[in-house]
């Protein structure tokens, strides 16, 4: 893990510029609200970086409004605050200029599409959730539960916080292999359009014990089909073996988040 | 109750029988239509479900789940509920019965735990 240690780093820095604009329905007086510019962490969730475009707006809606939960669209799509934002960026990537203009709701919240997120604590969860799911997948959950209270509250300080150091000091636990030379399954999760994500269970190696690669998973998952892969904004080579790209180019919850194209 | 009808009940099995030791066995994988098993087991002071397996498409979210048990234990809203996969996480809302049946599913069913309070995740 520790020789590719620059690619964490790479990945981790990752940036969106994001242009925050207040649905025009939604304004209430004259003026209407300057949009907000915001870089933003690909690896983060939107909740945990818009605090401010929350405050910045609040007060150019109706009064009735202004403890509502607020919400996010692109392009008349609802953006799914429980998705990294880079992988929501990748999905939509082929229709988005930079900075990518997003419109913020506070009325109509789309219960079909949306979870809610009421709190920080929400993401917490969820975040949490993911990592612990990553760990069965990959040690059968033995790291994860074997950790501390503090690990945990760690693991998501650096992540909410943007703390790299504070955050891969747990996280390279999760990331060991003891004794054999790979992960009992890789977490990942495969993206297409507006279609329920894809999650399978594969193995890093094969029955031979050969390492298997981005192209074996695209070929298990998608059989017959020739796609793209995208994920942090990059078309890793199909030759990647899964077993590196699951420990270098996971997102922070430990999961791959492939978004497939045609 | 429109999901209570689409859930089709099948003959209810003896739980004890059945359980989680046999992770390493092999999987039957689903066709894209055929529905898959699922058995709610209540842990801690959940109610029991009279029926715990039910067959659901494949398609089905744990949201959707969620919704059809408060429905069929009668929970009040302010009572919470959450479901877990191998004792150990608790599966997103939008997450699909086919996904988790895929990764987590031993013995050709994909097995629930359910409680009102959280407890593994």
């Amino acid at each position: 893990m520790a020789n590719d240690r620059e690619v964490l780093r790479l990945i981790w820095e990752g940036r969106l510029p994001v242009c925050f604009q207040l649905n025009s329905e939604e304004v209430c007086g004259l003026h209407t609200p300057d949009p907000f510019y915001l870089m933003v962490p690909r690896l983060s969730y939107f909740p945990l970086v818009t605090d401010k475009i929350r405050k910045h707006f609040v007060q150019y809606i109706h009064s009735d409004k202004q403890d509502s939960e607020m919400w996010l669209d692109f392009s008349g799509m609802a953006l799914k605050w429980h998705y990294p934002i880079g992988v929501l960026y990748d999905l939509y990537s082929a229709d988005i200029q930079l900075p990518w203009t997003i419109t913020v709701h506070f009325d109509k919240f789309p219960e079909e599409e949306l979870i809610h997120c009421q709190s920080r604590e929400a993401v917490e969860s969820y975040f949490m959730s993911c990592i612990k799911e990553a760990d069965v997948l990959k040690h059968r959950s033995q790291v994860v539960s074997n950790m501390q209270k503090k690990d945990h509250n760690q693991l998501w300080l650096g992540l909410q916080n943007d703390k790299f150091d504070q955050f891969w000091a747990v996280n390279r636990k999760l990331m060991e292999v003891p004794g054999d030379d790979s992960f009992k399954y890789i977490p990942f999760r495969c993206y297409r359009g507006e279609e329920p994500f894809l999650q399978r269970l594969i193995k890093p190696l094969t029955e031979e014990g050969q390492r298997k690669t981005l192209l074996n998973l695209i070929e298990e998952v998608y059989p017959n089909e020739k796609v793209r892969v995208t994920t942090h904004g990059i078309e890793p080579p199909m030759d990647t073996p899964l077993q590196w790209m699951s420990e270098h180019l996971s997102y922070p919850d430990n999961f791959l988040h492939l978004c497939i194209q045609a | 109750m429109a999901d209570n009808k689409e859930l089709e009940t099948q003959e209810e099995v003896n739980s004890e029988t059945q359980s989680l030791a046999a992770t390493e066995e092999a999987v039957t994988k689903p066709t894209n239509k055929q529905k898959i098993d699922i058995f709610l087991k209540a842990t801690g002071n959940a109610p029991i479900m009279k029926i715990k397996k039910w067959a659901v498409p494949p398609e089905r979210t744990i949201g959707k789940i969620i919704e059809f048990m408060r429905k069929y234990l009668h929970l009040d809203s302010k009572e919470s509920l959450f479901l877990y996969i191998n004792q150990a996480f608790a599966p997103s809302p939008d997450q699909t019965v086919r996904n988790l049946y895929d990764c987590y599913g031993t013995d050709g069913k994909l097995v629930l735990h359910y409680c009102k309070s959280p407890a593994w995740g």
